[in-house]
């Protein structure tokens, strides 16, 4: 048994001995104290040798950073929801905090119940998406940070602007409540309309909390953001090729790094170092190219953060994810010398902004790209800006002859649908896929 | 060379073991049991019964291939293939140009789209409430105290209907409750109530695209109120095999070759 593997066993007790903690000790102030502990440097330091890959490490401990500032009470504390730009975030020196992808988090903690139950008590519907449905409860809770700034878009899903307005309202600072308004086309009054508004809200947060706007902190931010952007595409260049992964890698887990680290060092190291391991692997692939045998599916929207068999049933099937739509990169190189101008073009070119269209010629280029045999869209109850398209999306893909999956489910709550059913029809898509190839 | 496939639905188990041996293929033996709490058991107990029936041993038994919602739970299976499969190689085996297949079972309803080889192409599946399956009509049928086996007469010379708005099982059954309450004559209901269910299906075969010709497989295609409905609301023939209840089975038998 190799020294990673162990390593990863006591990875995994470690998790499972925090979260049965924090599932007895539901609260703000112990899990303040707890991220106290794991964020000193030996504790880090011992935790990072836990991990198999390096850039498991780094994204792992730069995750509990993030975190660790959100609550240690230092940092003035941003909600951002999940299209925002968090250069914008990172450059004022706030420390952000990303409700939504926290709320995955208490999916894979076992606490989804209790938040759901408590938003339910406080009049969320039942047909909201349970990412913000749990994300409220955590805030009824007092589970989250407490937040001095929020930032929201209406880009895409439009769930954050109302629960942030509440969770506003809860702690009474409704004037650090921001909603960028984002419109529908990418043209030069669009950018200026979305740039003015980036400008104005910087300026104000900054104002708020007794600094000057810095444009060197932004010009580096957005250079870091840059980097990033520049070692992602490099990563996913390697990834059309690649047909084995690392032992559980899983491409639905890099939301935090993707959105909420842009713009910092981190990110730049998390996807460096990926793209470093992955050139490794294709290497051994071109030495023994029998490997390519597997079928690639594109995953399209989320998965559930909950334990389930779907993605063992692909393995056991010879299927990988050859990609996955939240790990397109969809904006253009960032002018370091215009950040707000920048940031703003990065929010328009976003392919959930403006019509079905953009988002259909983003699945195509990746089903080219990728090579991919097939794709699933995980049809996320309540998200009406994913499954609203599912059916043209669906035509658009058969019409190029690669068969769609709407896979219907809930990416939190597990109660809401049945494993059993949702299997039947993954492997039912498998068996179909496989029949078109004999 | 005889193979078996075993569907281990939610209601029903079948059993079908089908020689090989000629160029023909051949079904020696069909067992169908209900499930009972324990699917393993169930799968066993029709596999024997089968086995008994044809006069054979398990050991002459090439391959068996499980299928249905407990198609997983079968140790003595070589392999398992989802029902989606298995009832587009079943009904193939009956009426080979069949384009469209509804299956309808005792928990789940289907359409599978079959391209011109009868290979299935797309298909869809009932989500989790038990709308539009096999176990609305036996709740109906218990609330109403009228066999189902009566259903397809009553459908036959009833002429109207009393709609039931409700779709959700456990409040159509209230609110049959409620028109008996009020006089409404039953077997209205039992027309509306056919009609019901086949308003749910007739959405799944739209959104997967009726192609002719159609075929209904499951147990609730030996309810003809429901292929009558169907065949009257669709405007199409519909094509149901001698014994449906055993499509996924045999389909499960064939691929197990």
């Amino acid at each position: 048994m190799s020294r990673a593997y162990l390593n990863m066993g006591i990875s995994e007790k470690i998790k499972d001995d925090l979260k049965n903690k924090i599932q007895r000790n539901l609260d703000r102030a112990y899990i303040t104290r707890v991220l106290k502990i794991l964020g000193t440097r030996p504790i880090l330091s011992a935790y990072g040798s836990t991990f198999a890959s390096e850039s498991d490490k780094i994204l792992n401990i730069a995750s509990i950073k993030s975190l660790k500032n959100a609550y240690s009470g230092r940092y003035p504390v941003a909600y951002g929801s999940l299209f925002l730009p968090y250069e914008m975030i990172h450059a004022l020196g706030l420390a952000p905090f990303l409700p939504e992808v926290m709320a995955g988090f208490t999916g894979g903690l076992g606490i989804t119940d209790k938040t759901l139950k408590e938003a339910a008590s406080k009049w969320y519907t039942p047909d909201l998406c349970t990412f913000h449905r749990s994300a409220a409860g955590a805030v009824e809770l007092e589970i989250f940070p407490k937040p001095n700034f929020l930032l929201c878009a209406n880009l895409a899903c439009d769930a954050a602007q109302k629960t942030f307005y509440i969770d506003a309202v809860k702690y009474n600072i409704k004037d650090n409540y921001y909603l960028l308004e984002v419109p529908f086309t990418k043209d030069k009054t669009g950018i200026e309309y979305l740039a003015n508004q980036i400008q104005n809200i910087c300026e104000d947060i900054a104002k708020k909390t007794g600094k000057k706007l810095d444009m060197d902190k932004f010009s580096k931010t957005i250079s870091l953001s840059n980097q990033f952007r520049h070692w992602a595409i490099k990563l996913n260049s390697i990834r059309k090729k690649l047909y084995n992964y690392p032992e559980n890698f899983n491409g639905l887990n890099f939301i935090l790094p993707f959105h909420g680290l842009a713009g910092t060092e981190d990110a730049v190291k998390v996807y460096r170092s990926m793209y470093f391991e992955f050139k490794k692997l294709l290497e051994v692939q071109d030495a023994a190219p029998k490997n390519k045998s597997k079928k690639r599916l594109l995953w399209l929207h989320l998965k559930p953060y909950y334990k389930n068999r779907i993605f063992n049933v692909l393995e056991e099937n010879n299927y990988i994810l050859g990609f996955e739509e939240i790990n397109y990169v969809y904006w253009p190189e960032l002018d370091t010398a215009r950040p707000f101008e920048s940031l703003a073009v990065k929010m328009l070119s976003h392919p959930l902004n403006g019509s079905i269209d953009n988002r259909i010629c983003a699945i195509q280029n990746m089903v080219k790209d990728y090579n991919i045999d097939g794709a699933i869209l995980f049809s996320h109850w309540g998200c009406r800006h994913s499954n609203g398209g599912a059916r043209i999306i669906k035509d658009s893909l058969n019409k190029s002859g690669v068969p769609l999956l709407i896979l219907d489910g809930d990416c939190l709550n597990k109660n809401n649908s049945s494993e059993g059913q949702m299997l039947t029809r993954l492997q039912g898509f498998i068996e179909i896929i496989n029949s078109s190839y004999k | 060379m005889f193979t078996c496939g075993i569907d281990v639905g939610s209601v029903s188990a079948e059993a079908v073991i089908l020689d090989k041996n000629n160029d023909k293929k051949k079904i020696c033996a069909y067992i169908i049991a209900p499930t009972g709490g324990d699917s393993k058991e169930a799968a066993l107990s029709v596999f024997n019964s089968a086995l008994k029936k044809a006069g054979l041993q398990q050991q002459q038994i090439e391959s068996v291939v499980a299928t249905g919602y407990g198609r997983q739970n079968i140790p003595f299976a070589n392999k398992n293939i989802t029902e989606i499969t298995c009832h587009a190689r079943g009904v193939v085996d009956f009426f080979p140009q069949t384009r469209t297949v509804i299956d309808i079972g005792g928990q789940d309803s289907k359409v599978i789209k079959l391209d011109a080889g009868g290979n299935p192409l797309d298909f869809l599946m009932n989500d989790k409430c038990a709308a539009g399956t096999g176990r609305f009509l036996e709740v109906m049928s218990k609330a109403l105290d009228i066999n189902l086996e009566n259903f397809s007469e009553i459908f036959k010379k009833t002429k109207d209907k009393v709609d039931i708005s409700s779709t959700c099982t456990v409040f159509a059954e209230s609110e049959i409750v409620s028109l008996i309450g009020h006089g409404a004559d039953k077997n209205k209901i039992i027309k509306g109530l056919v009609y019901s269910i086949t308003n749910r299906i007739i959405s799944m075969v739209e959104r997967i695209g009726l192609e002719e010709p159609v075929c209904m497989t499951g147990g609730v295609a030996k309810n003809m109120a429901v292929v009558e409905a169907l065949s009257e609301k669709l405007e199409v023939k519909i094509y149901v095999p001698s014994e449906p209840q055993i499509t996924g089975a045999l389909g499960a038998a064939i691929l197990a070759g």
